[in-house]
């Protein structure tokens, strides 16, 4: 049974115990629940059960909980935890045992102290920042008056004199210099620098002049230097300035090795961190109760399989809870798990990425299975390659801890390299032509015609499967006309065809006719007057493209089984130029390990994703739906840690 | 021009168009990947996944050409004797896997530097961009067996 019965489950207890009933469905991860207030037993109680509100500590764990995020984001931004390109994908989690995970539980105090320790290093660290910045930008604005050995606090404006410092773009210079005679008739101009751009001059003059002096200046672009809070002269500034900075590095080290010690703590911290998320996810799934001054009231749904299980752990565990249940409605909105047996259960994860399958819908995952395996292994078609990839997969699914999906990818992966194992042998292909066995069956190279025929082939017969699912859909939803027009005709107006293009047997003719004319006399049969039923019966036939281009799409499992191969042979030709010397035997094995372990990955990733589509636009659109909802049990999410069986067991 | 030089025309039409395509859909998918890098550098294993699949349109560039060169013997062994209209036969099978993998490649690119926007938000939907994704392959695919079909049709 690939999709598993749901039940709806009550559990009625004592206020007091439900945090305990929390604690063990939380743990247990198998009861979806659902918010009673949208039940259907809410209008009839509803003067009798209050809604559970919102727990009042949820604030408080809340802010615990972005403290302790806080923490790990600081020392992540300081000190990384570089994840390897495996772990880019799986995740990285910290291992610990339950002893452990508990052992930090208990010091949860101490996150108030770190976070305000590290509160306190990220205050301190923006501050240097800050100062850093701060001081670069002014030893870049005063690097251009270093010549003027003159402290600038002496340059300003006397009751007579007035002095100051001034930018003035280059092509402006001149024309400065041109006018000033003009405006004034004593000053002094003295240039101290000028670069591509700008010119830096000091100047000085009668203060009575000064408007007049303005007025020029505005005109001419100039721009005045002011330096308001330093004393000295440039250079001596920018050497404190100097000075300055290196204490600032040295303190931010300071600071860095303080933090440096909290490390110790990071694990505490991602224990606590996912504790935390867990606490809150309860509380907040608490909101969905009702109850009375001493009783909850918890609904939700949970699968069949585990009803037992269930029962036994609420009543072996709590004194007062008890646990009721029933069949789900017709019309309910039941959520969907997905359970397939033996080999077909790795190939959930491909129609999970399409959708979830409706409830009471067939659940394509055991139809779509065998095709996967032939289709992946056809478009590798390496028998090296498979033996190589069934490994890697089996190393890696070994290795590494996965969620379900990413287990049941690698194992995917591992039937996927069987298949192409085996398509390697039947078609000849041992790394492209490294090893040059005789194809058990043909090669594909010496007669394409042949593996196109049979390409197609399999494409029309997994095309004509899924009109027979969906025939056996409408029969079973007792509809057997719709079976019979949308299908059965179908079926005969096609292979009508079949024939007679290929001229197999003449009778194709009166299949085709005797089809058609069904499908022209019953496509029409929603609309409402006749003549809009023989048209749109009549344009019904235009379909026939459809289902030409889906069969005609299959011709990529040739296309891409060629690929593979050949670029395998490219591999070993580019490889066999190098041969000849030492070196030369060198540079071969090089090329041909990368080569091969390249166009592996590559093959690998576009056989997956191609034989997806084959499966999602050929296969699934003639018969399956999806749109349903997954099961979505309340249960332990662990974001920064895994507890694993702790050593001695 | 003799038949050996029109079809070496086709080879290299077939794998310097196709190619181009590749390195302009990685190149564009390369962009927008860096993007997100700067904000979330553990997404890189993720970005360099999808940043590889515009390189099929070149492969398949690579494949075609490489078809022909083995049967005008450029490879292996001895040059084959080309009249000139063998030779354009050639260079028109190379054709649909150039046209087809130069478009294909830099929508496929396109599409991709959209999944990169998708999976900096929701990273688990990673394997619906490369549906879309390969939607846009599929041209090119065919196109490749245009080619192939037509390569083995040329009797030399």
């Amino acid at each position: 049974m690939p999709i598993i019965d749901m039940k709806k489950v009550y559990i009625l207890g004592h206020r007091q115990e439900r945090t305990r009933v929390f604690n063990l469905l939380h743990k247990m991860g198998t009861v979806e629940l659902l918010d009673v207030k949208s039940g259907e037993g809410w209008k009839e109680f509803q003067d009798l059960l209050e809604p559970e509100q919102l727990p009042d500590n949820i604030s408080q764990i809340d802010s615990k909980r972005s403290d302790i995020r806080f923490c790990l984001d600081f020392f992540q931004r300081h000190f990384p935890i570089r994840k390897s390109m495996i772990e880019q994908f799986t995740g990285s989690r910290l291992d610990l045992t339950d002893e452990q995970f508990n052992s930090y539980i208990e010091a949860l105090e101490q996150v108030e102290e770190i976070y305000k320790a590290c509160r306190e290093a990220e205050e301190d660290l923006v501050r240097i920042r800050n100062e850093e910045t701060q001081s670069h930008n002014l030893i870049e604005d005063l690097q251009p008056w270093v010549p003027l050995d003159l402290p600038l606090e002496e340059v300003e404006e006397g009751s007579w004199t007035m002095m100051d410092l001034f930018i003035v773009p280059v092509e402006q210079y001149s024309a400065l210099l041109e006018d000033l005679p003009e405006t004034i008739s004593e000053y002094c101009l003295d240039e101290v620098f000028s670069d591509e751009e700008n010119v830096y001059f000091f100047f000085s003059a009668l203060a009575e002049k000064k408007q007049a002096i303005d007025e020029l200046f505005r005109g001419k672009a100039v721009s005045r230097a002011s330096f308001p809070d330093v004393t000295g002269t440039p250079s001596d500034i920018i050497d404190s300035l100097n000075k300055k900075l290196e204490e600032l590095a040295q303190e931010r080290s300071a600071v860095l090795k303080e933090v440096e010690k909290l490390l110790v703590h990071r694990p505490m911290l991602m224990a606590c961190y996912d504790y935390m998320d867990n606490e809150h996810a309860k509380h907040q799934a608490m909101a969905n109760l009702a109850g009375t001054d001493n009783s909850f009231l918890l609904e939700g749904w949970a699968p069949v399989p585990i009803m037992d299980d269930l029962e036994t752990t609420i009543s072996e565990n709590t004194e007062t809870a008890v646990l009721t249940s029933r069949e789900p409605e017709p019309d309910e909105d039941v959520p969907v798990l997905l359970h397939n047996k033996g080999p077909a259960e790795p190939y959930e994860v491909v129609t999970k990425l399409y959708s979830t399958p409706k409830r009471n819908e067939l659940d394509p995952t055991p139809f779509m299975a065998p095709f996967f395996f032939l289709y992946f292994g056809i478009c590798l078609s390496d028998a090296g390659y498979g033996i190589l990839l069934g490994l890697l997969a089996f190393y890696l699914y070994r290795k590494l801890t996965l969620g379900e999906s990413g287990r049941q990818l690698l194992k995917l992966l591992m039937l996927g390299g069987i298949s192409a194992f085996a398509f390697g042998i039947l078609l000849g292909g041992y790394f492209g032509d490294l090893i040059e066995l005789p194809p058990l069956l043909f090669n594909p190279l010496e007669e394409p015609m042949t593996m196109l025929i049979a390409a197609l082939a399999i494409g029309l017969f997994q095309v004509y499967f899924g009109m027979g699912l969906q025939a056996y859909r409408n029969i079973k939803g007792g509809k057997p006309l719709d079976a019979l027009y949308d299908q059965g005709f179908w079926f005969i107006f096609l292979n009508g065809l079949i024939l007679l293009v290929t001229g197999i047997n003449p009778a194709g003719q009166w299949m085709a006719v005797v089809g058609g004319a069904g499908l022209v006399l019953t496509q029409g049969r929603s609309q409402s007057s006749v003549i809009l039923k023989f048209f749109s019966g009549l344009l019904s036939l235009y379909n026939v493209t459809q289902y030409l281009s889906d069969v005609l799409s299959y011709s990529r499992l040739f296309a891409l089984g060629l690929a593979s191969v050949v670029i395998g042979m490219v591999v070993n030709s580019v490889g066999e130029l190098a041969a000849g010397s030492i070196i030369g035997y060198v540079v071969l094995v090089i090329i041909l390990i990368g080569g091969h372990f390249f166009n592996m990955i590559i093959s690998t990733l576009s056989s997956y994703v191609h034989t997806s589509r084959l499966q999602y636009l050929e296969f699934f659109n003639k018969f399956f739906e999806g749109g349903g909802r997954s099961f979505q049990p309340l249960r332990v999410k662990n974001n920064y840690v895994d507890i694993v069986e702790s050593e001695e067991n | 021009m003799e038949g050996i030089e029109i079809a070496m025309l086709g080879v290299a039409l077939a794998v310097g168009l196709a190619g181009s395509g590749s390195a302009i859909g990685i190149g564009i998918v390369g962009q927008s990947a860096c993007g997100l890098i700067s904000e979330d550098p553990d997404k890189f294993g993720q970005t360099l996944l999808l940043q590889a699949l515009p390189g099929t349109q070149g492969i398949y560039g690579l494949l075609a050409g490489f078809l022909i060169m083995q049967d005008i013997g450029i490879v292996g062994e001895e040059l084959v004797e080309l009249t000139t209209w063998q030779g354009y036969a050639y260079l028109m099978a190379a054709l649909p896997i150039a046209i087809a993998g130069l478009s294909s490649g830099i929508y496929q690119g396109r599409v991709l530097a959209s999944s990169i926007n998708l999976i900096a938000k929701r990273p688990e939907e990673m394997g619906k961009g490369i549906v879309y994704a390969v939607m846009v392959e599929t041209y090119a695919v065919f196109a490749l067996l245009a080619t192939i079909l037509m390569l083995f049709g040329i009797a030399v």
